[in-house]
C-alpha cells in the first residue's frame, strides 16, 4: 500500500510564552509534531506492517518541520517530503489543503491518507476533509478503529450522536483519534536510521497554480487570556477544608 | 437578495446558529436562512426563515449529502456567509462545503462579527492560552461553538422546502454501533462535577456523582475518562477537543489542569479544584482549591450537602 | 518537564559542530521515552513503590547501553560523549536507574575491553541487551578508598579458583545475574566473573537505611568457598585486575558526574517554577536577588560539570589518557550536584524539606561524592599528578 501520512510541527503551546502587551512571542516559539499526529503516523506505521508498502509522511511548514517529519520517519515512515512555508506567512486550512493536495497528486498512485483530528495548536479540524474533497477521494473522519481488508477500508465513527461501522473502497482520507492507538517510541538506532535519510524540499511556487484559492484570510489580532482566579487553597482535614469551601461557594451565590 | 445561512445537525445548536446568523445578517443587510436537512426538527427555535431540504434518501446521514444540501442551497440563495455549529459532524460538513464552494473556513468561532468585506471569527488558540481574531474574506464558512450564542425564543416560520436529487454515496454504513447518550446536559448545565484521571477506576465515579446529585449538577470528566477509557460518554467530555461549558460552579475532581482540558472551562463563573498534587497546574486556574484525596473529600462535602 | 533543554542542544553545537543535529534528533527522542515512561516512576521508586527493572528495561529497549558499541553489537557506535549526555539525561528522569544501569554498563565494558573471545561472545550480548543484570563487586566492609587493601582472596585449586571474603555497598546485588568480583591473587589483584546462581555467593539483606539512591537495590555480597572454573571465570590476566579496575573507574566516575548533573538539573527546574509562582511581599520569589543568585550559580555550575565531564569524555573519544581530567569532573560534579540540590531544598523552604519528590534529589547525589571515587581521594590522584616529576 502507498501511504501518505500529514502531520504538522505545532507550535508547544505549553512553552508559548507572552510579550508585555500579551501578544504570543511566536519568532522562535518551541515546536513540536502535534500530539494528535502521532496517532495518525502510528496508524500508518501500523497499515504498513501489516499491508507492506511505504509511508510517504507530508507536511507543510517552516524549517523546523524537519524534526517533526524525522521523528515520524524513526517510528516507521518511508520518506520525507517537505512543503517549505514560513509560519508567518502559513496559508489557511483550504489554502493548506489545496498544497497538500497538489503535492500528493505528485506522489502518484497513493491508497490511503491518514491524518489526524485536528493540530495541537488551532484544532480547526479542516484540512482532512477538504484535502479529501479536492483529492475526490471519500472521508472516513474520526476514526476510532481502522481496518483495511481488500481493497476496503472500514472503520469506527466517532461522532457526538454515536457511532456507526462505515466501510468505503481505496483510495480514501481517514483521521484518526487520540485513543485510536498507542504512538510507539523509537528506538535510538532507528532514531539514528532515520536521522540519515534525505527528506525531499518542495517550494509553494511549485505547488501553486492558478486554481489557487484566495481566501483572504488574516491573523487580526491575538492577544493572551488572562487568568483572573483567586486562587485560594482551603487547608485543614477533609471535612474542614469541605466546610470552608461550601461557606465560600455560598458567599459566591453559586450554590 | 443573498443570504446568510445556518445549520446544525444537533437541534439546540442549530437555534443558536441561527441567532448568530440573524445578527451577521442584519450587519450585512441580508436575509437570514436556518437550514433543516430531512425534516424540521421539533423544538427547532430558529431566528430568520427555514429552508427544509429534501432528497430520496436521509440527507443528514453522510457527510457528503449534507455538504452537497448546503451547497445547492447556498448556491440558491447567494449566500455570504454560512455557519454551521461546531460539532464533528459539523467541522465535517463545513470543511467540506467550503472547499467545493473554494471559501475559507473558520473554525472554534466563539464570536463573530463583520468588518470590511470579511468576517472575523473570535476563538481560542494556542490551546486556549491565547484568544485570535481571524478573518476571511466574504463569502466564506465559519463554525459556531456551543454555549456562544442563545437560540431565540422564535415563532413559527415559514417553511420553504427545497427537493435535490440524492448523489450516490462512496461511504456505505455497515453498522450503527451506539446511538446518542442519554443527553448529560452538559452544555447547559449552570453546575458541574468534573471527574479526571484522579479517579482509580470506573465504580469510583460513583463518589462524584452522589456530588452532582447533592449539589443538582451534571457529570462530566476530562478526555481520557470518556475517549481512552471509555468511563463517561463522549457527550460529557469537557475540553478543547470536547464540550465548552459555562457553568456557575464548575468542580474538578482529581484533574491535573491540561490545557487542553481547562480551555473548555474557562467561561466558568467559579471553578473550584480537588486533587491531591499541590503542583497540578488546575491549581493555577482555579478560584478555589482544596489539595487532598477525593477519596475523603468528595464524601465529606456530599454529606455536608445534603444535611443541608 | 523537558529534560532535553536548549543546554544540551547547545553543548552538542560546541563540542559536536556538524555531527550535532544527528545526536540532537537521538538524545529528544530519548528524552521523550524518558518523560513518558522513567520520570513518573522515580517519585515511586524512591518511596519504595514500583520496580527498579521496569524503568531500567525502558533504557534497556532504547538500546542505551549498546550506544558506543560497534554495529557487530547491534551498537550504534557513537562517541563515549554522546552516552555521557544520555546519562545526563536518564539521571534526570531517574537518579537510581541511571546509576544502577550505569553501573552494570562498567561491567559489559570490562568485559569488552579485557575479556576473551569466548567470554565476550558468551556473555556481552546478554549484558548489551539488558537480558541479563550485572554488578560491579569491589568495595568491602573493611576497604573502600583504600581497595588495595581488600581481604577477599581467590586461592587457586586446579582448574578453579576458591573466593572467600565479602564485598558491601553492591548496587544490583540480589538482582545480578553475574558479579564482577575483585579479590587478592598471589601475583597482585585479580578480576572474576561469578554467576548470581553460584551457591558459593550469597547476597545479605538489602540496606534499608540509604539516605538515597532508594530505588536501586543495595547489599552486602559474601563469597562463602566460591568455586569459579578458572578459564570462564577470570577476567583478564591474573594480578592485573587492579589496574583493569582503575582504567574503567575513569570512565564510570565521567558518567557518575553526568548523572549528577542530571540530578541538579531536575532540582533546579523544581526551584526555578516554584520560584516564578510563589508569592511573597508582594512579589514573586523570582524577582528577589538572592533568588536569582541561587539560579545563577545553579546555572553556572551545572554547566561547568557538565563541560568538565564532557572534555573527559571528548580526550577519551580521542584515545588519550584521561585519569586526572574524569576524577576533576567527578569531584566538581558530584559536589556541585548536592550544592545545587540543597540550594533548591532552600529555595522551596518548606515545602522543599517536607516534600519527597524535593530533597530526595539532594539524597541521591550525595552518594556519588563517596561511591566510585570518594572526593579525598579523587583530589589526591590529581594532586599526585601535578606534583609529580616533569621531565
Amino acid at each position: 500500500m502507498n501511504i501518505v501520512v500529514l502531520l504538522k510541527n505545532a507550535v508547544d503551546e505549553a512553552e508559548l510564552r507572552a510579550d508585555p502587551s500579551g501578544h504570543p512571542i511566536l519568532k522562535g516559539a518551541a515546536t513540536k509534531m502535534s500530539n494528535f499526529d502521532k496517532n495518525g503516523v502510528e496508524e500508518a506505521v501500523r497499515q504498513k506492517e501489516e499491508h507492506g508498502g511505504t509511508i510517504t509522511v507530508l507536511t507543510l511548514g517552516g524549517a523546523d518541520s524537519k524534526k517533526a517529519i524525522r521523528e515520524a520517519m524513526a517510528m516507521g515512515g518511508t520518506k520525507g517530503v517537505h512543503i517549505l512555508a514560513e509560519p508567518e506567512a502559513a496559508p489557511d486550512s483550504l489554502g493548506t489543503a489545496y498544497y497538500l493536495a497538489k503535492a500528493i497528486k505528485r506522489i502518484g498512485e497513493v491508497d490511503l491518507v491518514v491524518c489526524s483530528e485536528g493540530a495541537s495548536d488551532t484544532y480547526q479540524g479542516q484540512v482532512g476533509a477538504m484535502l479529501a474533497e479536492l483529492l475526490d477521494m471519500p472521508f472516513l473522519a474520526y476514526a476510532k478503529k481502522v481496518e483495511v481488508v481488500g481493497g476496503k477500508i472500514r472503520c469506527e465513527q466517532g461522532f457526538e450522536r454515536g457511532v456507526r461501522v462505515l466501510e468505503t473502497k481505496l483510495p480514501a482520507v481517514v483521521s484518526v483519534l487520540s485513543e485510536t492507538n498507542v504512538p510507539r517510541y523509537p528506538t535510538l538506532l532507528q532514531v539514528m536510521v532515520a536521522s540519515k535519510k534525505a527528506i525531499e524540499d518542495v517550494q509553494l511556487s511549485a505547488l501553486k497554480e492558478s486554481d489557487y484559492p484566495e481566501t483572504g484570510f488574516e491573523v487580526v489580532a491575538l492577544t493572551i487570556q488572562p487568568v483572573n482566579r483567586k486562587r485560594l487553597i482551603l487547608e485543614g482535614q477533609p471535612e474542614e477544608a469541605a466546610k470552608k469551601l461550601l461557606m465560600a461557594l455560598k458567599q459566591e451565590g453559586v450554590l | 437578495m443573498k443570504s446568510v445561512l445556518s445549520y446544525s445537525e444537533d437541534v439546540g445548536l442549530a437555534g443558536e446558529v441561527s441567532a448568530a446568523g440573524v445578527e451577521v445578517a442584519n450587519a450585512l443587510g441580508l436575509e437570514a436562512i436556518a437550514i433543516e436537512l430531512d425534516v424540521v426538527s421539533v423544538g427547532l427555535r430558529p431566528s430568520g426563515r427555514v429552508v427544509l431540504v429534501q432528497g430520496g434518501k436521509t440527507l443528514e446521514d453522510d457527510t457528503d449529502l449534507a455538504a452537497a444540501s448546503i451547497v445547492e442551497v447556498a448556491k440558491a440563495k447567494g449566500s455570504q456567509v454560512l455557519l454551521v455549529g461546531d460539532t464533528r459532524f459539523g467541522r465535517v460538513v463545513a470543511a467540506k462545503v467550503a472547499a467545493r464552494l473554494r471559501m475559507g473556513s473558520l473554525g472554534n468561532g466563539k464570536k463573530l462579527r463583520v468588518v470590511g468585506e470579511s468576517l472575523v471569527v473570535t476563538r481560542d488558540a494556542y490551546g486556549g492560552k491565547f484568544l485570535a481574531d481571524v478573518a476571511s474574506k466574504l463569502p466564506c464558512v465559519a463554525l459556531v461553538q456551543p454555549g456562544s450564542y442563545s437560540a431565540s425564543e422564535g415563532a413559527a416560520v415559514p417553511v420553504e422546502t427545497i427537493t435535490v436529487t440524492a448523489g450516490e454515496t462512496k461511504i456505505v454504513v455497515k453498522e450503527t454501533k451506539q446511538g446518542r447518550q442519554a443527553e448529560a446536559g452538559i452544555k447547559s448545565a449552570t453546575v458541574i462535577v468534573s471527574a479526571g484521571r484522579g479517579f482509580a477506576k470506573k465504580d469510583d465515579l460513583l463518589l462524584a456523582s452522589d456530588l452532582a446529585k447533592a449539589i443538582g449538577g451534571a457529570l462530566g470528566g476530562s478526555r481520557p475518562l470518556s475517549s481512552d477509557l471509555g468511563w463517561l460518554g463522549e457527550d460529557q467530555q469537557i475540553g478543547l477537543t470536547g464540550a465548552y461549558v459555562h457553568p456557575k460552579l464548575y468542580i474538578a475532581v482529581g484533574i491535573s489542569g491540561q490545557l487542553q482540558h481547562v480551555a473548555g472551562i474557562k467561561d466558568s463563573k467559579v471553578i473550584v479544584a480537588i486533587n491531591n498534587d499541590k503542583q497540578a497546574p488546575i491549581f493555577q486556574v482555579a478560584d478555589y482549591g482544596i489539595v487532598g484525596d477525593l477519596y475523603e473529600v468528595l464524601p465529606a462535602l456530599t454529606k455536608l450537602l445534603k444535611n443541608g | 518537564m523537558k529534560l532535553f533543554g536548549p543546554e544540551h542542544e547547545r553543548v552538542l553545537l560546541s563540542l559536536y559542530g556538524d555531527a550535532a543535529s544527528e545526536f540532537d534528533d537521538l538524545l529528544r527522542s530519548f528524552s521523550a521515552v524518558l518523560e513518558a515512561k522513567v520520570l513518573p516512576l522515580s517519585l515511586g521508586l524512591d518511596q519504595g513503590k514500583g520496580d527498579i527493572a521496569e524503568t531500567r528495561r525502558v533504557l534497556f529497549d532504547q538500546g542505551l547501553s549498546k550506544l558506543s558499541y560497534p554495529e557487530r553489537y547491534g551498537g550504534l557506535a557513537l562517541p563515549f560523549g554522546v552516552y555521557a549526555l544520555a546519562m545526563e539525561l536518564a539521571g534526570a528522569a531517574d537518579a537510581s536507574t541511571a546509576m544502577s544501569i550505569g553501573i552494570h554498563n562498567t561491567v559489559a565494558d570490562a568485559i569488552a575491553q579485557f575479556g576473551s573471545e569466548e567470554q565476550r561472545r558468551r556473555l556481552l550480548p546478554s549484558l548489551l541487551s539488558g537480558e541479563k543484570l550485572a554488578a560491579f563487586a569491589l568495595t568491602e566492609p573493611s576497604s573502600g578508598s583504600d581497595a588495595r587493601s581488600m581481604s577477599t582472596r581467590a586461592a587457586k585449586d586446579g582448574k578453579y579458583f576458591v573466593l572467600d571474603g565479602s564485598k558491601m555497598f553492591i548496587t544490583n546485588a540480589g538482582e545480578a545475574d553475574v558479579y564482577l568480583v575483585f579479590a587478592s591473587t598471589p601475583g597482585g589483584h585479580s578480576a572474576f566473573l561469578v554467576e548470581g546462581s553460584n551457591s558459593g555467593l550469597k547476597v545479605g539483606s538489602p540496606l534499608r537505611e540509604k539516605l538515597g539512591m532508594r530505588g536501586s537495590h543495595t547489599a552486602e555480597v559474601r563469597l562463602e568457598r566460591c568455586h569459579v572454573a578458572a578459564e570462564d571465570s577470570l577476567l583478564g590476566e591474573e594480578g592485573a585486575g587492579f589496574e583493569g579496575a582503575k582504567k574503567l573507574l575513569d570512565s564510570s566516575r565521567v558518567i557518575m558526574g553526568m548523572i549528577c548533573v542530571g540530578i541538579a538539573r531536575t532540582a533546579y527546574l523544581k526551584a526555578l517554577a516554584y520560584s516564578r509562582s510563589r508569592e511573597l511581599f508582594g512579589k514573586k520569589l523570582s524577582d528577589f536577588q538572592l533568588t536569582r543568585e541561587k539560579l545563577a550559580d545553579g546555572v553556572i555550575e551545572m554547566n561547568a560539570s557538565r563541560l568538565l565531564c564532557m572534555h573527559a569524555a571528548r580526550l577519551k573519544e580521542r584515545g588519550l589518557t584521561f585519569a586526572s581530567e574524569a576524577a576533576q569532573a567527578k569531584v566538581l560534579a558530584t559536589e556541585m550536584s548536592a550544592r545545587t540540590c540543597d540550594a533548591a531544598i532552600q529555595l522551596l523552604g518548606g515545602y522543599g524539606y517536607t516534600t519527597d519528590d524535593v530533597h530526595r534529589h539532594w539524597r541521591d547525589a550525595r552518594l556519588l561524592a563517596i561511591g566510585e571515587g570518594a572526593s579525598e581521594v579523587l583530589r589526591l590522584l590529581i594532586a599526585s599528578r601535578e606534583l609529580e616529576p616533569k621531565t
